[in-house]
This record gives structure tokens, C-alpha cells and sequence, in this order.
């Protein structure tokens, strides 16, 4: 009987530990995802979100540009494609579409809103986007800047 | 358990660090605390006056602002630490290393790994001008010297680490000194030159120093004098495969036959009684350790604050393989700790203010572009 309490003992304080670094390495996974959406040098060939904030004022991870080459989602859930941990972003909070020649943003409903140039959007109201086009998302303010110059 | 004590408040720097610290002083302390309790307790006074040194260093470190002025500093505190050591020092468990103060003993040769990394950072931000700037005119003759002079301060450190018999750390500091140069080098040819050193090193060292040569002795044939000579690492691999898979359960097994074990030979406790799955995630942990240093440092901009924080990293890293490796015969054996896992206040204060720098660097707020630009 002893025997097998300590058995079990010993196989769920090794999985304990194993599932900590699951954990960790997960977590690690997924910064070095959020990267590899901002972290190319292609602006200039792309269009792209700038940061008009200084970053020093924000007490979160916010990339200086987030390149525009795909479809991207914005929000505070790790599973966005720019992951943003600003508490007045909402989990899903903007969607923006990249087609050929256009490029559109789109609310997901989001609590505290998407602006555009100051206006706010409505819920699954699509608004396209131009160069110069000021995008405000929780405290965060993005430029678009699109290819075109 | 020591996340707790950590700002929850998500912050521009790295957070991975800290949980895997954590995971390592828990699985340390816990192996401690089984094998002698008032070890275990003293042991975890020493975390909190790491932790108390991890955050007084984060914060010093932001606000003096000119470390890579101080290189000289660097060198003469080195000096001062081992001056008071080679007087002072005590003899304790074969290496002459130790400073009593009021039964309060400390090893001043951790303080110097610190320092060794702030030297070599002062001297790679701008590489080959640290010595003798406004002396001396000729550029060539400039340079030649500030190598010279490096390899000198670097070989002094070295030298008076193994005079202090201290050959784990000496190991430590040299490879240490190589990556940092290979990495930060303009010219190949003084890696290779400084690489060049050990072939004699070791073999001077081997028919010189006899503590040198038993080592090599017990690492070749542990079993041809068991009783004595390879008495320690015989008892190391008995308990390591004794362990098997799970191990033999915390306070189930007798890794107490294995000298020294709480601090050296803790790699083989934690291997017998959580068995080999929790021997490899310590090593995992630590892998990952370096991973994130290694992804800091290629971030940074700063160069001091490059070479700073991938020589603490490579010397974090490098002291885990070479007592793990040491201790399951796959290099000689040195004596070293394993970081954040092992007994003793000067391995553990030392690794958390090196920590402290590393978490301090990570965040990209106080980074801005200084030295050279590439590299």
C-alpha cells in the first residue's frame, strides 16, 4: 500500500515540475510569436502601424511598428496576432483585413472602442484606412502608414 | 512559492527569468532542507538576502548611470579581494578561499566573477581602447598593448584562482573570457591565440599541481582507487543510478553516502531521490535560463550592456554544465555550485545580483545605443 502512495507520489510531483516548464516554455512561445509578426524590417514595403505614444509612458510590451503584410487581429488575448496587454483592450478588440489594394479595420466588439481619426466604431462597423489615418485602441495610438508615399 | 514576492504588475522586462529562478531555488531548497534542516533554514535566510540583493541591485544599477568608466575599479577590486584572501583565507574542504569574519564565512572569489564580467564588458565596448588612450599616439602599437594588457589582467585572475586552488571557478572564468572574446573580437587570431593556452595549461598544470592531477586520475578511473581517490564521484554515479526513472522518493533514499552533497554533489541528490526525470528538468530549467539570456542580449543595443549580459549568461550556464557535467563523470571534476540550486550565501548572493543585472538589461526602457555600432 505504501509503495504505491509513494509511487504516485513521486509521478505527480514529477509532472508538477515538467507542467511548470510546459508552462514556461508556452509562454516563451508565444513572445517569440507576437515577434515574428512585428519584428520585420520590411517597412517601407509593406504598410504599417506606428506608435505615435512613447513607449517609456505605457507600462506594457508595445512594439515601436507592426508590420501590415497579413490579416491581423489586435487584442489582449495571447492568441491575437498583435498581442497588446493594455487593461482597456479588450481580449479580441479590432480586426484588420489586408487586401490587395485595401486595407480595412474592422471593431470585434470590443469594450472601450476602436477610433479612427477620433471617431469611434461601431460594433462590426468596416472602416478603410488611408495613409495617415490616426488608429486609437485602449491608450494606445497607431499611425497607418501605408505604402503608398 | 517565491513568485510571490515578485511584482505581479507586468512590466516591459523579461519575465521568464524570475520563473525559472524560482522553479530552481524550490527544488534546491527542498533537496537541502531533506538532507540537513538547519541547512535548509540557513539556506533559505541566504534566499531572502538574495532576493533583498537581486532588488538593490536592480535599482543601483539603474541609477548610477557610467559603469563602463569604472574598468580600472574593476581590476583593483579584484586585486583587493584577492590580496585579503591570500591573507586571510582559511582552508576550508581543500580550496585556501574562504574569509571568516565573526564566524560568518564567505567566499570572496564569487564577488570576483561579478567584477571579471564588468571588466570585460569596460574593455569590448570599445574594443582594444581601454589602456593608455591619450598616451599614446600609434595606433598599432595601441592596440598590441591593450591586448597584451588584457591578457594580462585576465591571466592574473586566472592564475591566482588556481593558486587559491580554486580550479572550478579558474575553468569557469577562462571559457568565460573565450566565448566573450569570440563573440566580441575583431580579430580571429586572438581567440585563437588565447584559445592556444589551455594545451599547456593543463599539461603544466598536471604534472605541477597534485590536486590536479588526482582529479584527472579519478575522472579517467574512478574505480581504480575507490576507497579514496574516486571515492566521491563512485558514490556520486551509485546514487544517480539508484534513482532510476522517479527516483527513490524524497526522504527514501541515502544520498547522504556522496560527500558534500548539499552543495557540489547536489546535481546527484536531486537525481536519486526525483530521479532522472527531475535530474533532466534541471537541466532543462537551466537551458532555458540561457535561452532567455542568450534572446535578451541579442535585443540589446548598448554594447556594454551586451557583453555584461552575455557574460553573465554564458557564466551562468557554463557553471551548471561544468559541475553537472563534473559530477556525472562526463568532464573531471571542479568544484563549483550548482547555481540557485546548491547551499551556500556566496554562490547564491553572487547569482542573484547577477541576475538582478540581467533583469535590469532586459528591459528595453533604460537601453539606448552607446559603443560601437555593430558587433
Amino acid at each position: 500500500m505504501f509503495e504505491i502512495i509513494l509511487l504516485l507520489v513521486k509521478v505527480v510531483f514529477t509532472l508538477v515540475i515538467y507542467l511548470f516548464i510546459f508552462g514556461v516554455i508556452r509562454l516563451i512561445y508565444l513572445d517569440i510569436k507576437s515577434m515574428s509578426v512585428s519584428k520585420t524590417d520590411n517597412t517601407g514595403f509593406y504598410p504599417y502601424l506606428k506608435l505615435i505614444n512613447q513607449r517609456e509612458m505605457l507600462s506594457f510590451k508595445v512594439e515601436e511598428n507592426y508590420t501590415l503584410k497579413k490579416s491581423v487581429t489586435i487584442g489582449r488575448n495571447d492568441k491575437n496576432d498583435i498581442v497588446i496587454k493594455d487593461p482597456f483592450i479588450s481580449g479580441i478588440h479590432a480586426y484588420i483585413m489586408v487586401e490587395d489594394q485595401s486595407i480595412r479595420i474592422k471593431d470585434m466588439g470590443s469594450k472601450n472602442g476602436t477610433f479612427v481619426n477620433g471617431t469611434r466604431l461601431n460594433e462590426g462597423e468596416i472602416v478603410s484606412l488611408k495613409d495617415g489615418d490616426n488608429i486609437k485602441i485602449g491608450h494606445v495610438k497607431f499611425l497607418f502608414v501605408s505604402m503608398g508615399k | 512559492m517565491f513568485c510571490l514576492l515578485y511584482n505581479h504588475q507586468k512590466g516591459p522586462w523579461d519575465e521568464y527569468l524570475i520563473l525559472i529562478v524560482s522553479m530552481l531555488l524550490s527544488v534546491g531548497l527542498m533537496t537541502i532542507y531533506r538532507l540537513n534542516e538547519s541547512l535548509g533554514l540557513k539556506q533559505l535566510v541566504w534566499i531572502a538576502v538574495g532576493l533583498g540583493m537581486f532588488f538593490a541591485f536592480y535599482h543601483v544599477y539603474i541609477k548610477v548611470d557610467k559603469w563602463d568608466r569604472f574598468a580600472y575599479v574593476y581590476i583593483s577590486l579584484c586585486a583587493a579581494l584577492y590580496l585579503v584572501t591570500l591573507i586571510l583565507g582559511r582552508n576550508i574542504n581543500g580550496a585556501v578561499n574562504w574569509i571568516v569574519i565573526g564566524g560568518f564565512s564567505f567566499q570572496p572569489s564569487e564577488l570576483c566573477k561579478i567584477l571579471f564580467v564588468f571588466f570585460l564588458a569596460a574593455y569590448f565596448k570599445n574594443p582594444d581602447n581601454l589602456f593608455l588612450t591619450k598616451y599614446i599616439q600609434d595606433e598599432r602599437l595601441r592596440i598590441l598593448l591593450n591586448r597584451a594588457l588584457l591578457m594580462l589582467v585576465v591571466y592574473c585572475n586566472i592564475g591566482l584562482l588556481v593558486l587559491q586552488r580554486e580550479l572550478g571557478t579558474a575553468l569557469l572564468l577562462y571559457s568565460t573570457f573565450l566565448v566573450v572574446l569570440y563573440v566580441f573580437s575583431k580579430d580571429l587570431k586572438m581567440f585563437l591565440i588565447n584559445s592556444a593556452f589551455i594545451v599547456p595549461g593543463v599539461i603544466l598544470g598536471y604534472f605541477k599541481f597534485y590536486h590536479l592531477r588526482v582529479r584527472v586520475d579519478a575522472w579517467i578511473n574512478p574505480w581504480a582507487d575507490i576507497t579514496d581517490k574516486g571515492y566521491q564521484i563512485t558514490q556520486s554515479l551509485f546514487a544517480i543510478a539508484s534513482g532510476g526513472f522517479f527516483g527513490t522518493g524524497i526522504g527514501m533514499g541515502r544520498p547522504d553516502m556522496v560527500p558534500a552533497v548539499s552543495t557540489d554533489f547536489i546535481f546527484s541528490a536531486i537525481c536519486e531521490e526525483m530521479g532522472i526525470f527531475g535530474g533532466a528538468a534541471v537541466v532543462l530549467l537551466c537551458m532555458l535560463f540561457t535561452y532567455r539570456g542568450i534572446k535578451i542580449v541579442l535585443g540589446l543595443k548598448d554594447r556594454f550592456k551586451k557583453v555584461l549580459g552575455l557574460g553573465i549568461v554564458t557564466m551562468i550556464g557554463l557553471q551548471t554544465f561544468i559541475i553537472i557535467g563534473g559530477v556525472i563523470k562526463l568532464i573531471p571534476l571542479t568544484g563549483i555550485t550548482l547555481p540557485f540550486v546548491s547551499y551556500g550565501g556566496s554562490s547564491l548572493v553572487t547569482s542573484f545580483i547577477a541576475l538582478g543585472i540581467l533583469q535590469v538589461i532586459s528591459n528595453p526602457r533604460f537601453d539606448r545605443v552607446g559603443g560601437e555600432a555593430d558587433g
